[in-house]
C-alpha cells in the first residue's frame, strides 16, 4: 500500500488559515495594533480596517456593511440573535422582569447546532415555548410543518441555513418569505438563520433568503478562530448581551478585535470570489469519493438528501462499527474526519442529528462525516479510500455484529447482514 | 489522548475473531451506551490454552477485548479470575475516566464465562459455524 501521508477531511470543523488570510492580518498584531475606538491615528488606522473588512463580510453575503455585528464567533452570533429578539420582545410587551405563564413562542428546528440547541433549551427554563421541527429522512424541515407551528405569540423562527453533521440545505427563503407575509399582516415574527457552515459554500443573499439575522463564522472560511458576525437586517431590534462600551453600534460592547477582523474580511473576499471553483472542486472530490466508497464497501448508508446539501460534505453510516472506533483507526492512518458518536462527542446519546432521520442506534453510532476542503486533492481521495476500505473491514471482522453472527444477533433482535 | 499500547492494539488487535472449539463464552453488553464484548474461551485442565473476542464499541472496548485476551492465554482459570479491571486498565496504558466502563465490561464478561464453564452451563450464546 502507499506510504501514510497526512489527509484532512473535518473542514466543516475548522478550515487552516489561508495564506493571504495570514498576510493581511499579521500587520495588525505588530504595527498598526491601535484600538478601533482611539480618536488618534492609530485608532483610524484601525477603524479603517475594521470597517474595509465590514464591507466584505457584507458582501459575502449581500448585505450592507451597517448591518454587520462583529462577535467572537458562531456561538456568540447564535445567542446574540436569539437572546436578542427574544428579550426585545419582551421589552415591547413590557414583560421583561414580570412573570406570566408563557413568555411566547420561538420555533426551530431539530437538528439546529448544538448552540441553538442549548439557547433554546436555556429560552424553555425560563419560560419560553419552543417548537422543534422534525426533519424527516432526508434531514429537511417541510415548509407545511413550519405554517402549522406558527402560533399568534411566535416571535422569532430559527432554522439552519445548512446543518453542520450531513450539510442538508434547509428551505430558506421559502421561510423567509413566510415571515414577510405574516408580518405584512402587522405580525411581530423575525427570522434567524444560523449559516455558519453554508458561507463560502454556497452563494447567499439576504435580500433572496428574506432573513432578518445571519449568523457567520470566520474560522469555516480559512480565517482564524475566535471571530464571527451576525447581520442584523436594518430596523431590526434586538438587545445586546454584552453591555460597558459602544462598540457595533451598541449591539456588542468590546474592543474589536481587528486582526482577526480584518482575517475574516480577506477571507470573505477570497471565498467570494472563489466560491464556484471551491465548491466545485469540493464536489468533484466529494462525488469521487462517495462513487469509491458505493462500489467497495457494502452496508452502508448515505445521511441527509444527497441532492439538497453543501457541496464539500458527506456523511456516511458504516453497519456493524462504531463511529469511534473508525475515527481513531483513520486518524492512525493520517486521516482526520469527525463522528457523532456517543463516545467521541463525551455523551451517551448518539447525535441527535442522524437519529432525527430515523436512524437507529447503531446507524447513529457509525455514522462518519467527511467534510472536504479547497486545498484537498484527488490524490487526497484516493488514499483515503484506500484505507478506509482496509479500516472497515478490520474492524468488521472484529464486530460479533458481523455475518458470521447472524444467529446471535437474529435471537436478540439486532441488526444482521 | 491514548497510549502507545492503545494504539497499537487498535492497529493490531490481537485475537480477534471466532473461535470454534470454544468451551466457555460470554457476551456482555453495556445497556447504557450499547457497547458489546465477546469472550471466547478453549479451558483445558483448568488452564486458558486459546482465547479469542469480538468487540462492538468504542476504541477503549476494543483495546480492552484484545488485551485481555493476550494477557490470559496460558493462564490458569484460578488466575483469570483475580485479574481486576485496575490491572486490565494499567496495562492497556491508562483510560479515561470515562471510558472505565471497557474494561468493567470485559472483567465482567470474562468472570461469567469461567463461571459458567465452571458450573458446568451451556455457553449463553451458540458458537455460529
Amino acid at each position: 500500500m502507499a506510504e501514510t501521508r497526512k489527509v484532512y477531511l473535518d473542514h466543516s470543523a475548522t478550515t487552516p488559515v489561508d495564506r493571504r488570510v495570514v498576510e493581511a492580518m499579521l500587520p495588525y498584531l505588530t504595527e498598526k495594533f491601535g484600538n478601533a475606538s482611539s480618536v488618534h491615528s492609530f485608532g483610524q488606522e484601525a477603524r479603517a480596517a475594521v470597517d474595509r473588512a465590514r464591507r466584505e463580510v457584507a458582501a459575502l453575503i449581500g448585505a450592507r456593511a451597517n448591518e454587520i455585528v462583529f462577535v467572537s464567533g458562531g456561538t456568540e452570533a447564535n445567542n446574540l440573535a436569539l437572546r436578542g429578539i427574544t428579550d426585545a420582545s419582551l421589552t415591547r410587551k413590557n414583560l421583561l422582569n414580570g412573570s406570566s405563564k408563557s413568555k411566547g413562542h420561538v420555533i426551530t428546528s431539530c437538528i439546529e447546532h448544538s448552540s441553538v440547541r442549548g439557547i433554546s433549551e436555556e429560552l424553555e427554563k425560563h419560560g419560553w415555548d419552543i417548537t422543534r421541527l422534525p426533519v424527516y429522512e432526508e434531514g429537511i424541515v417541510r415548509i407545511d410543518d413550519l405554517r402549522a407551528a406558527l402560533r399568534p405569540d411566535t416571535v422569532l423562527i430559527s432554522v439552519m441555513l445548512a446543518n453542520n453533521e450531513i450539510g442538508t440545505l434547509q428551505p430558506i427563503a421559502e421561510i423567509g418569505s413566510l415571515v414577510r407575509e405574516e408580518r405584512k399582516r402587522g405580525r411581530q415574527l423575525w427570522f434567524h438563520t444560523d449559516a455558519v457552515q453554508a458561507a463560502g459554500r454556497v452563494s447567499l443573499d439576504t435580500e433572496a433568503l428574506g432573513c432578518d439575522l445571519l449568523s457567520l463564522s470566520a474560522h469555516k472560511l480559512y480565517a482564524p478562530k475566535g471571530t464571527g458576525a451576525l447581520f442584523v437586517r436594518r430596523g431590526v431590534r434586538l438587545v445586546s448581551q454584552n453591555v460597558g462600551g459602544h462598540q457595533e453600534r451598541e449591539k456588542r460592547a468590546g474592543t474589536e478585535g481587528v486582526p482577526g477582523i480584518v482575517a475574516f474580511g480577506m477571507a470573505a473576499k477570497c471565498a467570494r470570489e472563489e466560491m464556484a471553483e471551491r465548491s466545485e472542486h469540493e464536489s468533484e472530490l466529494r462525488d469521487r469519493f462517495e462513487a469509491g466508497v458505493t462500489e467497495r464497501i457494502e452496508d452502508i448508508v448515505f445521511n441527509g438528501d444527497r441532492a439538497r446539501r453543501l457541496p464539500h460534505l458527506s456523511n456516511i453510516s458504516f453497519r456493524f462499527i462504531e463511529g469511534e472506533g473508525l475515527l481513531i483507526s483513520l486518524d492512525l492512518q493520517g486521516v482526520a474526519v469527525s463522528t457523532g458518536s456517543a463516545c467521541s462527542s463525551g455523551t451517551l446519546e448518539p447525535s441527535p442529528v442522524i437519529q432525527a432521520l430515523g436512524r437507529n442506534d447503531e446507524l447513529s453510532r457509525g455514522a462518519i462525516r467527511f467534510s472536504f476542503g479547497k486545498d484537498n486533492t484527488v490524490e487526497d481521495v484516493d488514499y483515503v479510500l484506500e484505507v478506509l476500505v482496509r479500516v472497515v473491514e478490520k474492524l468488521r471482522q472484529l464486530s460479533p455484529f458481523n455475518k458470521l453472527s447472524t444467529l446471535t444477533n437474529a435471537a436478540e433482535g439486532l441488526p444482521s447482514r | 489522548m491514548y497510549s502507545r499500547i492503545f494504539k497499537d492494539h487498535i492497529e493490531k488487535p490481537r485475537n480477534a475473531g471466532e473461535l470454534p472449539d470454544a468451551n466457555a463464552v460470554s457476551e456482555k453488553m453495556n445497556p447504557v451506551c450499547g457497547d458489546r464484548l465477546r469472550l471466547m474461551f478453549r479451558i483445558r485442565d483448568r488452564r486458558i490454552e486459546a482465547a479469542r473476542f469480538l468487540a462492538y464499541g468504542c476504541p477503549p472496548t476494543l483495546v480492552c477485548g484484545s488485551m485481555l485476551t493476550e494477557l490470559l492465554v496460558g493462564k490458569t482459570v484460578d488466575e483469570a479470575m483475580l485479574l481486576t479491571r485496575a490491572e486490565l486498565v494499567a496495562a492497556v496504558g491508562g483510560l479515561p475516566s470515562r471510558k472505565q466502563h471497557a474494561a468493567a465490561l470485559a472483567i465482567e464478561a470474562l468472570r461469567s464465562a469461567i463461571e459458567k464453564k465452571n458450573s458446568g452451563g451451556k455457553p449463553a450464546f451458540p458458537t455460529p459455524r
